[in-house]
């Protein structure tokens, strides 16, 4: 049976690689259809945000490539209450599926994976 | 048991020194190493063009003397290495950059994410460093 | 099926640990490595934090940063400085190690 990983994403979008290269390794498992969930989790609520306009700071638009999850059959899409409550976003406002979780949801979130990475 | 290893962080990082004490005592304790894979800033460790001072710990020696010696797997991450200026021989020509030297240190290879992936689903645990 | 965490950032400056303790279970394993390990200096609350978690998480921290930062003489009990021999064991026995990059 394939070994499942959860990836931990607490990254801002526009703050250097790190989001995008977390993102990179998501969508590089999706494509071997392998059993992955994708946890927001601190500044990494910020790549939920719809709409942002990266084109004026030149960078290419990683939301496009989060509408990406879905054809790679990722749907496993958590997000962290805290981190959203913390930085005023809204939960009705982000721009993909995500399970918003507690605290406590979350340990237990970890624990159904075989490997968990915080990028 | 298996171990793939993950290393996201620069030579001149504690992580980088840390991976591979790490990875030589796993290997002094009988595990085994399915890859190293170096992934983000961790590319730099294959850099064949980084000199250190004689007074100061030479990591990417290191790490090409030790992967050299158990002959391990060293997967680099081609886009984060493209990204980095790390290219192999292929990579100098298909980008066709003349100017260029390969700069990719020998025994390590270039490859995708999947390499990533296959050695995690081939281990009992991955462990990556990075970070400080 | 418990987790070993491994931070390295300073908290002081960072925000990693305090987002590691609050993913903590009950049976899961703390190691402290790099600047990390400053959470032990004397006088901090985060010392105070990681000395009032629950008994059944471990807490260890890497011989050599406590070593390089004059930290072992100041350890709290609950605190086991191990090394790279210990530190291998401790990612055989956790099911997974979470590496707070």
């Amino acid at each position: 049976m394939a070994r499942s990983m959860l990836i931990i994403t607490r990254h801002s979008p526009w703050s250097g690689t790190s989001a995008r290269e977390a993102l990179d390794v998501v969508l590089a498992g999706g494509a071997f259809e392998l059993p992955l969930g994708l946890l927001f989790l601190d500044d990494g609520v910020f790549q939920l945000i719809s709409p942002q306009h990266p084109s004026s700071i030149q960078q290419k638009d990683l939301t496009a490539n989060l509408q990406a999850l879905s054809l790679f059959g990722i749907d496993e899409l958590y997000a962290s209450n805290r981190s959203l409550a913390e930085r005023g976003i809204a939960a009705d406002s982000l721009s993909l599926p995500v399970k918003i979780m507690q605290d406590d949801e979350l340990t237990a979130l970890i624990k159904r994976y075989d490997h968990v990475i915080t990028i | 048991m298996k171990f793939a290893i993950a290393l996201f962080s620069p030579p001149h990082s504690p992580s980088s020194r840390r991976a591979l004490r790490f990875s030589e005592a796993l290997l002094s304790g009988g595990h085994d190493i399915i890859r190293i894979f170096f992934y983000q800033d961790g590319v730099y460790n294959a850099s064949a063009n980084i000199v250190m001072s004689q007074d100061e710990c030479d990591l990417t020696n290191e790490w090409r003397e030790f992967i050299k010696q158990h002959r391990l797997d060293g997967v680099v991450c081609i886009a984060a290495a493209l990204r980095r200026g790390i290219l192999d021989e292929q990579e100098v020509q298909r980008h066709n950059r003349p100017t260029s030297t390969p700069n990719l240190s020998e025994g390590w290879s270039l490859s995708g994410l999947g390499q990533f992936h296959e050695a995690a689903q081939q281990a009992d645990r991955l462990i990556c460093f990075g970070g400080h | 099926m418990a987790t070993l965490h491994l931070v390295s950032h300073s908290p002081f400056t960072d925000s990693r640990l305090a987002s590691c303790l609050r993913l903590l279970d009950s049976d899961d394993a703390l190691l402290l490595m790099g600047d990390a390990v400053y959470a032990l200096c004397n006088g901090t609350s985060f010392r105070e934090e990681l000395e009032s978690l629950a008994a059944s998480i471990s807490v260890f921290a890497l011989t050599e940063d406590l070593q390089a930062r004059d930290l072992t003489q100041t350890l709290p009990i609950r605190v086991k400085s191990i090394g790279y021999p210990e530190f291998v064991k401790l990612s055989c026995h956790y099911l997974r190690i979470n590496s707070w990059l």
